[in-house]
């Protein structure tokens, strides 16, 4: 090993020694099939992998004139954008009715984490056993206050809606969570001016705490984005895409294609690839504006 | 007069909670306590919330018409196989990052950190692809190698480990300790906490994935738990009964995992939001 002059700085070549397992890895598992990933969607390919031929930009024109694909374009959006506000919207409410950090208020936000601890399959075959509409105990209660619920997930008018609340119901939990750890981490000082100035409960959330928290309510906002518009398992187990695709998601329609029904592998890697770059665009403007708030 | 306005508002803001509570509350118990009906009381109309009697049928059926406990060995195997695996990687990773010096360590840190903009569902199909011609497609070694390092623990540790006072490790070194011993020896043991809540974050994540084992398994014994019961319950091959004692089992271990380490799973998620 050089000493190279007065910088201090001691090369050590063991260092590669320590990073060489996780790097091969990632090499193997993330960077070929991202890599891979742009490659097949130029290919014609399917899941048995026979009669591989160069497709060009064929599988993106296609794209282009499908209508599913557009169809599950615009479900994504919706989804997305009636799935992250309200789950963080929720956590934010209960956030603020819960500011003292009494034993009650831990108890209860810890009881609140429990649907996220379950997995969204269970959440899900959970859900649609109870919004069974034949069988089903909201029904049964509905029927009895003269209210006759309709197969809510087989509904074209429903569907996406109770896929939407069954997440915010599993996730909300989560971002209660994070909120108010970032909460918890607000000088009282803050808070005890406020006092002085005779400011109530509401004022004090509004003009304090939110305010204090905005990067961390910044931060959920864009997690809770690039989930949502990855969302699948819910899809999965309450409609399976359906009824008539007006719930089938970018990713639900790349699982079905790729793998259920056509296992056109190359014009599902399409998919992947037009995917890939509206989440990049979305996580890179979104972090910009973040960064511009900061600075602010 | 502003100090009943205040409790009013005070005590709306409890009902508003107490209404949140039941609704989170009330599904999860009738799906457990569903779990123990017996097979009229499961169909009956109009349905009653407790079990009649308390009863294991439901729970015997399912462990006759799926193989419900090979599944959920094969998450344990998978989850627990993982977090190990991933937690040993990932710390190697993450000592030489915050307390080595080495050529290119900036770039790879910022290329690992990338990687974390790459969901699996972009990369599922070349993955499939790759597993396949390695012939791990459908085994649980298939199932654990991808997931045997991440970005996400690599980070985590490496800011952890880098708040580890120099001093500490300059004692160590004068004791002629070298690297991998104080990395085994000193930073390894005062990361702990970390270790844990890491730990417990894989574990969950893993245990509650769908598609990934979704994808890379394709044969009933090779499945995990939400794998196999997601394609069963799509396929409408078991009935309802055995679908509530198959998904009870599938939250259990967590749930009891979250009764007595609740600590280290919120501290995950909360240490989540200092991520920026």
């Amino acid at each position: 090993m050089k000493k190279q002059g007065k910088i201090k700085v001691k090369y050590q070549n063991t260092a590669y020694l320590f990073i060489l397992p996780s790097m091969l890895i990632l090499t193997v598992f993330v960077f070929v099939p991202l890599i891979a990933a742009f490659v097949i969607s130029f290919l014609n390919m399917d899941l048995y992998m026979s009669d591989i031929s160069l497709a060009g930009f064929d599988n993106f024109i296609k794209m282009f004139h499908d209508e599913r694909m557009w169809g599950a374009t615009k479900n994504t959006l919706i989804f997305t954008f009636a799935e992250v506000p309200l789950q963080v919207g929720v956590a934010l409410l209960i956030t603020m009715l819960m500011q003292r950090n009494t034993k009650f208020h831990k108890f209860l936000r810890a009881s609140f984490y429990i649907p996220y601890v379950c997995s969204m399959t269970a959440i899900s075959i959970l859900w649609s056993m109870l919004l069974n509409s034949n069988s089903g105990m909201l029904a049964y209660l509905l029927k009895k206050i003269g209210v006759v619920m309709p197969n809510l997930l087989s509904d074209a008018h429903y569907a996406m809606a109770v896929v939407i609340l069954v997440t915010v119901w599993r996730n909300f939990g989560y971002t209660l969570t994070i909120l108010t750890a970032a909460t918890l981490d607000i000088p009282n000082s803050l808070y005890e001016a406020a006092d002085l100035d005779g400011a109530t409960g509401w004022k004090k959330f509004i003009y304090i705490t939110i305010p204090s928290i905005k990067q961390t309510i910044g931060f959920c906002i864009v997690t809770t984005f690039i989930l949502a518009f990855q969302a699948f398992d819910q899809i999965y187990v309450l409609t399976g895409g359906g009824p008539q695709h007006k719930t089938e998601t970018l990713v639900s329609y790349i699982y079905d294609r790729g793998f259920r029904t056509e296992h056109d592998l190359g014009y599902a890697s399409a998919i992947s690839v037009y995917l890939f770059i509206i989440i990049a665009v979305i996580t890179i403007v979104m972090r910009r504006y973040l960064n511009r708030e900061e600075q602010k | 007069m502003k100090k009943k306005h205040r409790k009013k508002l005070h005590i709306g803001g409890n009902i508003i909670l107490f209404v949140v509570a039941l609704l989170v509350f009330v599904p999860l118990v009738w799906l457990i306590v569903s779990s123990f009906k017996t097979d009229a009381d499961v169909i009956k109309y109009p349905p009653a919330f407790l079990p009649e009697q308390w009863v294991l049928t439901q729970y015997k059926y399912v462990s006759e018409a799926i193989p419900v406990f090979s599944m959920l060995k094969n998450t344990v195997v998978f989850a627990g196989s993982v977090t190990i695996v991933s937690l040993i990687i990932d710390s190697l990773a993450a000592f030489a990052f915050a307390r080595m010096e080495f050529r290119g360590k900036k770039v790879l840190f910022t290329v690992i950190l990338m990687t974390m903009m790459v969901p699996f569902q972009i990369i599922m199909i070349p993955l499939y692809i790759e597993e396949y011609k390695l012939g791990i497609l459908d085994t649980l070694l298939g199932l654990i190698l991808p997931r045997a390092s991440g970005a996400y623990g690599i980070y985590m540790l490496t800011s952890f480990f880098s708040r580890i006072p120099k001093s500490i490790e300059e004692a160590a070194r004068i004791d002629g300790l070298n690297n991998f011993q104080i990395y085994h020896k000193i930073v390894i043991p005062l990361s702990k906490p970390a270790l844990i809540t890491l730990g417990i974050y894989h574990f969950m994540n893993n245990w509650n994935d769908l598609l990934y084992p979704m994808i890379l398994t394709n044969s009933v014994e090779n499945r995990t738990l939400s794998a196999g019961l997601a394609i069963l319950v799509g396929s409408n091959s078991i009935k309802y009964g055995p679908t509530l004692a198959a998904t009870v089992i599938s939250i259990m271990p967590l749930l009891l995992l979250f009764l007595f380490g609740q600590r280290f799973f919120i501290e995950g998620t909360a240490t989540g939001g200092d991520k920026e």
